[in-house]
């Protein structure tokens, strides 16, 4: 009520401080109103503005105004103090409060919609943070009305003037200069100080403090302000004396200074150090063991030395992602008006990145090394009243000392790398910030605006606030108003691990679950001498307590002597044993699980504690004073207490492993979705990456039991690909992906090519190698030769598969006789090798052959020309069939029955006879188009079905090519097959980059090759993770929404991820492949594009 | 790799069952004893300062020490060692439940750490 009372009060412009300081007591109630006003709708109704009008303290309004927000508008004006209802005539006047509020709120609902335009870049974090400003100035009203509600009760109008100077204290920039009391004037602090935290809202810590401090003592000492009301002797008024019922407002960090990776505090130095992500998942057995005993040893090396281990988060950078994509996209599509341009597109992947929130893990190993003296610590202190801190002589000292850490973390294991001093200044924000939002508009790597120190004076603005017994602890931003509750669980009892064979590392695990989540563990390492001399403490106080028992006579419980023979195993080994073994940790390892309420927090760290004792067997606690354990992340802080210590061998400390990752693909392709294993990470694919970047071949192969998702990810792949500007030719002889030429912001780019109904001579074998062009060599003899290399190997190809075709066109009986064979090849052999030439040829030349085995040949032949699919081959091809400039080309065969590989070809129809030379040829014609274009330009080819090209020579040395070229002419293949094998038989695997296997649950044999095209070790259960990829709920009877592949990237990096274009407008909708769907869309999309073809 | 902790060993209960040839009727871990000790002196004190004088046998200030040693190590366990349990006891002791309203933490400020890019 008093922050607006005047409509000259600059309510409007502070939002900032206003929140801050009406903040700490009545939170509860503002939290509330915090949690309705979070709906955006909500925020940006007019009446929201009604908050912020001066009235007699009335709650039941207040409370009124988030659940309705249209009629709220009107009763709070009816409430200002001047009950006029033609004040909203003159706006000058009235609307300041009003509009103090919509200035605030009008973030909000401005930034989403100007991202929307704003192209890729700018519109990534902004939605986001922007929702939250609105919110500090509401909390701040609701406390001045509820507050006096409760003290004056029912006062009547002129209740105000003496209500006020409570809440004017809390909220003293907002105080009406009108209602100054004469009293008040003497107390300069209530009044000097809050013009000058206007100014300066962020820089002023102490004052800020102070002014934080303030509520404290009003708030306990009410009855005084009660004599203060007495108007009689201004004299009575003492300034009050700043008396703190609460601790001191703002306690130092206990690191004084930091310099490069190194932080002091007055008693300690910690090296901090970087450790890099490692992979886990899909990695043999061995290799896991491998780096596990390496980081064991390189934590052995430690020992005698404290180890802080923490893990935070930083949100995927969606803008610098979108940055790079376009930067890579040299010419996107040209935008169709009314539909979603290129920009809106990048937009909109970047809103879903956000909004399924990826968090990437950071880890930092911090390694207490070295106590300080009292000399050291003092010349710090006496130099830093010059500004100059540590002595310089200290950090030379130490930057000696320093160095061993560099080379026994560094090495193979944790490959760790010093920080940088803006790293550790973002770890020390995090950690204060526990769980919260980080600063919006830091992009961490792009960033060039963030100074040195910047970070850490943003600490300032989180107060932190504990309830007694209380099972978390709650952070407030005072500059966003963001709210968090932050619960710290402890690890309890852990049962026995096996690590690497059947479970995930134990510090790695939390990632299952999709929000991100904090770690903080605090180890002392012990070397051999120490644990032996623990351990030996230990197992005599056993022995004792046995002994004990004994003289008194009464059994000794059976655990003491089961104990004391464990304890004498563990030290014989520790005597007998490599340092590794002998070495112990003993700490404590935290989690911190936030959310946006108390009960969101609770639900979540149940849900963690769940996961963890079902299936690592690990016990966490939830131990009470939660504000000493969250206390415990901040670097440099003292250990919250001494409870759940683990004493663990350091084997068990590097399974813990909270580095471990699953990322794969690049980072600067299309958005296809995200990792599904262990964690969540988002999958970028860009199919031209291996070539432009890696210098690799360019072959992709997808894998997958029909319905596992391979159509639907080829046409997704390839419709991203066509939004970028690459040449797509689709191959898809089923005929479902042909709809995605009728997609509005494609369909001018696309056309259809139905082989069914196309003209004689499509597909005539012999043009669809083409010759090579002397420009694509290089000048001088050596590019002579390899191109006249480069012609006869064509000239060698035509032959093959002209062979091969009438091999396929001829029935399967007369096709294995020795005989025929042969003359194929004879005939073949005189009919020159060129483009130019037909199979009339060949027919013609074998029907002159005087041999009578030549002519039925010939006769045969003749014969399935007559079928009018036989046609395409027959004759010389139309001229402009596939010219270069469609960016979308997708090849079908719709009608077409495609046989059953598995019956013998003498039980097949005619028909399906004939499908197989069409599809042979088909896939050559499909890549024949690449071959039109510049060299350099991206292109992208899908063949659907590519196990029909099994068992044939030409079928090989047509994947051979295409993967040898791909480089050449950057040309990215995806081969889709039901069956690995038709990869791994045609041996052309060292050249496949990029692997997608989807569901194979049928058979073992299959899967196991699959694992083998992956290069995942075999018979390792990895079998079982295939046939459990898009595993559908079997209670649910809806369609699964979505499919799950486990991908090979070209780097190596194997992962299962769930493939999720959702973020596309209506493309899943135009590649759904099931019956129903189809059918649904019959009367919307096209199924047959007759009007579209060329 | 089987992988498991040290705690059981750490964990074995040690108790007390009394002076050599005469077992207690209870055994109670040493940790218990230690706290009692403590406790018998801090409630004669309350009890002098009351009453300025020192009764030759405490027979109150043992049996409120029994009870509130009893009561503390109800909450004890090999996890939770009695100094965090009575640590917390005494910030914590206003509410056993979770009241409405929170008390203030003390902000953690790291503005004035000092930084330089480089070591030396």
């Amino acid at each position: 009520m008093s922050r607006s009372s005047t409509p000259g009060s600059p309510a409007g412009h502070q939002a900032a401080p206003h929140g801050n300081r009406a903040r700490s007591f009545d939170y509860p109630q503002a939290g509330e109103l915090d949690d309705a006003s979070l709906d955006p709708a909500l925020a940006a109704t007019p009446g929201h503005g009604g908050v912020g009008v001066f009235q007699a303290p009335r709650p039941p309004q207040r409370r009124a105004a988030p659940t309705e927000p249209a009629p709220a508008a009107p009763s709070t004006r009816d409430g200002a103090d001047i009950d006029s209802p033609f004040l909203d005539l003159f706006g000058g006047a009235y609307a300041r409060p009003g509009s103090a509020q919509r200035g605030n709120a009008l973030p909000a609902r401005a930034l989403p919609q100007q991202a929307a335009p704003a192209g890729p870049a700018p519109a990534t974090h902004r939605p986001t943070p922007a929702a939250v400003p609105a919110q500090p100035s509401r909390p701040a009203p609701g406390t001045p009305t509820a507050r006096p509600a409760e003290k004056a009760g029912p006062s009547t109008p002129p209740a105000p003037a003496r209500v006020s100077p409570p809440a004017g204290d809390r909220l003293p920039n907002a105080r009406p200069p009108a209602d100054d009391h004469p009293t008040r004037d003497t107390r300069p602090a209530g009044d000097t100080r809050p013009a000058r935290d206007e100014a300066v809202p962020v820089g002023a810590t102490t004052r800020t403090s102070r002014q934080a401090a303030a509520p404290a003592t009003r708030a306990t000492t009410p009855p005084r302000q009660r004599s203060v009301d007495r108007p009689t002797k201004p004299v009575r008024v003492r300034p009050p004396k700043i008396k703190f019922g609460d601790r001191d407002p703002a306690v130092e960090l206990a690191i004084t200074e930091i310099a490069g990776h190194l932080t002091f505090t007055p008693n300690t130095v910690t090296a901090w150090y970087w450790l890099p992500e490692v992979r886990w998942a899909f990695r043999p057995d061995a290799e896991r063991e491998a780096l596990l005993s390496a980081i064991s040893e390189q934590y052995a090396g430690l020992a005698g030395f404290r180890l802080h281990l923490r893990r935070t988060t930083r949100p995927f950078p969606a803008d610098e992602w979108a940055r790079t994509i376009d930067t890579n996209t040299a010419s996107p599509l040209p935008d169709v008006p009314g539909t979603p341009g290129w920009a809106d597109h990048l937009v909109a992947a970047q809103r879903h990145l956000l909004s399924v929130n990826h968090a990437e893990g950071q880890t930092y190993l911090g390694v207490t090394f070295a106590r300080r003296s009292l000399g050291d610590s003092l010349t710090e202190r006496l130099l830093r009243t010059f500004g100059r801190g540590v002595a310089e002589g200290e950090r030379r000292k130490l930057g000696r000392t320093v160095e061993q850490f560099d080379e026994v973390l560094g090495a193979f294991g944790m490959r760790g790398r010093r920080v940088t001093a803006q790293e550790l200044e973002w770890l020390l924000y995090r950690s204060v910030a526990l769980c919260m939002a980080p600063p919006g508009a830091l992009s961490p790597i792009t960033d060039g605006r963030w100074e040195r120190g910047d970070l850490l004076a943003l600490t300032e603005q989180v107060e932190r606030y504990r309830t007694p017994y209380g099972s978390t602890v709650k952070l407030v931003n005072r500059m966003t108003g963001e709210e968090r509750h932050v619960a710290v669980l402890a690890v309890g009892r852990m049962e026995p691990l096996e690590i690497p064979e059947r479970h995930e590392p134990w510090l790695h695990f939390h990632e299952r679950l999709p929000w991100p989540m904090e770690l903080s563990t605090r180890v002392d390492i012990l070397g051999s001498g120490d644990s032996f001399r623990n351990l030996e403490h230990r197992l005599r106080m056993i022995r004792s307590q046995q002994l004990d028992y004994a003289e008194h006579g009464i059994d000794a419980p059976p655990e003491l002597e089961r104990l004391a023979k464990r304890a004498l195993v563990i030290g014989d080994e520790m005597t007998t044993g490599l340092p590794v073994d002998s070495a112990r940790a003993h700490g404590w390892h935290r989690i911190a699980v936030g959310g946006r309420t108390r009960e969101e927090c609770l639900e979540r760290a149940r849900r963690l504690i769940q996961l963890y004792s079902r299936e690592l067997r690990v016990s966490l606690q939830h131990p009470k004073n939660q504000d000493w354990l969250a206390r415990e992340f901040i670097p440099g802080e003292p250990v919250a207490n001494t409870g759940y210590v683990r004493r663990m061998p350091v084997h068990l400390l590097a399974a813990a492993l909270p580095q471990a990752a699953s990322t794969v693909g690049d980072r600067r392709g299309d958005l296809i979705g995200r990792t599904a294993g262990t964690c969540r990470r988002p999958v970028f694919l860009d199919l031209h990456f291996p070539m432009e970047v890696r210098e690799r071949s360019g072959l992709a192969v997808f894998v997958a039991e029909p319905g596992g998702g391979k159509s639907t990810l080829l046409g997704a792949l390839g419709y991203l690909a066509a939004r970028r500007g690459v040449q797509v030719t689709l191959l898809d002889p089923s005929g479902p992906l042909a709809r995605l030429c009728a997609m509005p912001e494609l369909r001018p780019y696309s056309r259809v090519l139905n082989l069914t109904g196309s003209e004689h001579g499509t597909l005539a074998p012999y043009s669809l190698i083409p010759t090579p062009l002397r420009s694509e060599f290089g000048a001088g003899a050596a590019g002579d030769r390899e191109f006249e290399i480069a012609v006869s190997n064509a000239r060698a190809e035509r032959r093959m598969l002209v062979q091969d075709i009438c091999m396929m066109l001829v029935p399967p009986q007369v096709a294995r006789e020795a005989s025929t064979a042969t003359l194929f090849r004879h005939a073949v052999r005189q009919v020159p090798a060129e483009e130019s030439s037909t199979l009339d040829d060949v027919v013609s030349c074998l029907g002159q052959l005087d041999d009578d085995a030549g002519r039925e040949l010939a006769n045969l032949l003749l014969d399935t020309a007559e079928m009018p699919l036989a046609m395409l081959f027959f004759g010389r091809p139309p001229d402009g069939l596939l010219g270069p400039d469609a960016a979308l080309t997708v090849i079908t065969m719709a009608g077409l029955r495609l046989p059953d590989l598995k019956i013998e070809r003498e039980y097949w129809s005619a028909e399906e006879a004939l499908a197989l030379p069409m599809l042979h040829t088909a896939h050559r014609l499909a890549v024949r188009r690449c071959y039109g274009g510049s060299m350099s330009s991206r292109k992208l080819v899908g063949l659907d079905e590519a196990h029909f090209m099994e068992g044939w020579r030409s079928g090989r040395s047509f994947l051979v090519r295409l993967a040898r070229d791909s480089r050449k002419w950057n040309l990215a293949a995806l081969v889709a097959s039901q069956n690995p094998r038709d990869i791994l038989g045609l041996d052309v695997q060292n050249l496949v980059s990029t692997v997608f296997v989807g569901r194979i649950a049928e058979d073992a044999e299959i899967a196991s090759e699959a694992l083998r095209l992956l290069r995942v070790p075999v018979d390792d259960g990895y079998e079982a993770t295939l046939a459990s990829l898009s595993t559908a709920d079997a209670t649910s009877a809806s369609r699964l929404g979505f499919r799950e592949f486990v991908m090979r990237d070209v780097d190596g990096r194997v992962q299962k991820v769930r493939v999720d274009v959702s973020y596309v407008d209506g493309l899943l909708d135009h590649l759904d492949t099931t019956p129903a769907a189809i059918a649904a869309a019959a009367g919307v999309l096209p199924t047959v594009l007759p009007d579209m073809e060329a | 790799m089987r992988l498991r902790t040290d705690d059981d060993i750490y964990r074995a209960r040690l108790v007390y069952l009394g002076p050599p040839g005469y077992t207690l009727p209870v055994h109670l871990p040493y940790a218990q004893y230690g706290l009692f000790i403590l406790l018998v002196p801090l409630y004669m004190f309350i009890h002098w300062l009351f009453t300025l004088q020192v009764e030759l046998f405490p027979a109150w200030e043992i049996a409120l020490a029994i009870v509130t040693t009893s009561f503390v190590f109800r909450y004890v366990d090999p996890d939770r060692p009695a100094r965090m349990v009575i640590r917390t006891a005494l910030t914590d002791w206003r509410r056993t439940r979770e009241p409405a309203a929170e008390q203030r933490d003390p902000r953690l400020v790291g503005s004035r750490i000092r930084i330089r890019e480089e070591l030396a």
